[in-house]
């Protein structure tokens, strides 16, 4: 019994963090056809910003929300100093892995020299732990736990129930047309470049509350939120967050099963396997589009 | 009925990158009603249509609707003005549904006001729309997409309608609903501006044509000059 909820729990926090970074990445790739490879570094950037709010003397409350407002600013800065300028482009896909590295790099190595090296923490959103099914679980894991499907589920009304989602939609699916009905596409993509990364500040503030913070945390939830992105199917966004989940559960089985060295190979040889029998992705539709 | 005319397109180059397409063409509309424009693939309709409505930028060249500039505004602020460019194709937004697509075309701060009452006119046009609301574009045949498309632009509430190719590729009967439908537009007081290989269709619905031929216009045809479908046969193929 406690090995199955080791698994469950374990599965289901991995799949949230994993979730709210796919989604951002998945959101920017199918509105404006991009990846973003700063998209980790938005994550240490949201835990970094969150940490200085608390050293300033700022409740939890408003630190972690303010330091989430930020990091949109930073999405949109980000989006209009390296991506817009080069929307148009023939190669504009490999052009922004370049210009997205290169900023992420930057932002990394100016937060080692802001925050300097040593390992820092944040606090818990809920302090405490609690037994469930035998086993031992923080409190802060079940809020995350809880919190995550809360915000995903937000995330799918805006952009399912509203007009502003209506044309974030559209614009992931024509562009031309987009123009011809009237949208701002240059704003509408600075739009999903804030909501990205202030997804990923969020899981950067719930990882910083249960694991030490360093310049270079953003570095392994990156690759495996591309995982799930590329195993998921990019073309949606409801296709990463189930795969999320799903990846989150592979990696806590296989953690049980075979140990931590073992489960990277093991998650890239399921990846390969999936790809070689749909190379789209497990949950993909046949086109760009957020639905 | 000589007005001054609503669109006017003065000396105008334009292309893609180091390409030019159009060659200082100049035209003017609406003086005489609906305009139809013709000619030989891949000499200029569209990217004169897309130069008009803002997705190309023109080189050289000014655009007049209305009396206001338009050269080189962006194509939001153009359909603020009124101006709506229905393009080629029905590729559209293919996993939006068809109401989701009418509530686009009503996205600028001007159509917003007038949604339902330009909803009210996009079903009595095409009531097929009506009854598939919910339904995603991909699933829709080529025809309802050509529908949808034309919906849409209904719906940003134009003051002057650009189509291009509307009937391109359709089933005869599908066709025959569409050219209805798009005079049943212009009856209903928006002027046209038509780019269509059918020259039936294109003489029945405009009193004034041009054809197109090497990004610039070769040919004006004005109302009561008596065209023949031979003569412009003819034309087309240069004999």
């Amino acid at each position: 019994m406690s090995m199955f909820s080791d698994i469950f729990f374990g599965g289901l926090f991995q799949g949230s963090l994993y979730a709210m970074m796919a989604v951002g990445l998945a959101l920017v790739w199918t509105t404006i056809g991009v990846f973003n490879f700063s998209h980790g570094v938005f994550m240490m950037l949201g835990a970094y910003f969150a940490w200085q709010l608390v050293a300033f003397g700022l409740p939890v409350v408003i630190a972690f929300p303010l330091a989430v407002i930020v990091m949109a600013g930073a999405g949109w800065i980000l989006q209009a100093s390296v991506v817009r300028p080069l929307i148009g482009r023939p190669n504009i896909v490999l052009v922004v892995v370049i210009t997205t590295l290169a900023a992420g790099s930057l932002m990394e190595n100016g937060a080692l020299t802001v925050w300097g090296p040593r390992s820092k923490q944040l606090p818990s959103l809920i302090e405490g732990n609690t037994t469930i099914a035998g086993v031992g679980v923080s409190l802060h894991q079940i809020a995350i736990i809880v919190i995550t499907p809360l915000i995903l589920a937000a995330l799918w009304s805006f952009l399912n129930r509203t007009r502003l989602g209506l044309a974030l939609r559209a614009v992931a699916q024509n562009e031309d047309a987009s123009q011809l009905v009237g949208l701002n596409v240059t704003a509408l993509y600075g739009l999903a470049f804030a909501i990205a990364a202030s997804l990923a500040g969020l899981a950067g503030i719930f990882m910083g509350g249960y694991r030490f913070m360093n310049p270079s945390m953003g570095a392994d939830p990156l690759l495996k939120a591309l995982i799930v992105v590329v195993f998921g199917g990019i073309s949606s966004i409801s296709g990463p967050i189930f795969a999320a989940y799903l990846i989150g559960f592979f990696e806590a089985a296989s953690n049980y099963y075979f140990g931590l060295y073992w489960t990277p190979a093991l998650l890239f040889l399921v990846l390969i396997a999936t790809l070689m029998v749909r190379p789209e992705g497990i949950f993909a539709s046949r086109s760009r589009g957020l639905a | 009925m000589s007005e001054s005319p609503i669109l006017s397109v003065e000396a105008v180059t334009a292309g893609y990158g180091r390409v030019t397409v159009l060659h200082e063409i100049t035209l003017e509309a609406g003086r005489f009603g609906n305009v139809g424009l013709f000619g030989p693939n891949g000499h200029g309709k569209t990217t004169l249509l897309r130069t008009i409505s803002g997705l190309v930028a023109p080189k050289r060249g000014r655009v007049v609707f209305d009396g206001k500039d338009i050269t080189g505004l962006s194509a939001r602020a153009i359909v603020a003005t009124g101006l709506i460019h229905v393009p080629q194709g029905n590729k559209l937004f293919p996993d939006l549904t068809i109401g989701d697509c009418m509530g686009l075309g009503a996205y600028s701060p001007r159509a917003r006001p007038h949604e339902a009452e330009n909803r009210e006119k996009v079903v009595k046009l095409f009531p097929k729309l009506a009854e598939r609301w919910r339904q995603r574009v991909r699933t829709l045949s080529g025809g309802e997409r050509q529908m949808v498309s034309i919906g849409t632009a209904l719906m940003s509430h134009p003051r002057l309608l650009i189509l291009d190719e509307p009937t391109l590729g359709l089933a005869p009967k599908i066709k025959d609903e569409l050219c209805t439908a798009v005079m049943d537009i212009s009856k209903g007081g928006v002027p046209l501006v038509v780019v269509e290989q059918d020259i039936e269709f294109l003489l029945e619905l405009s009193r004034q044509l041009f054809l197109v031929d090497h990004g610039a216009v070769k040919t004006e045809i004005r109302p009561g000059e008596s065209i023949e479908h031979s003569e412009i046969m003819a034309m087309y193929f240069g004999h």
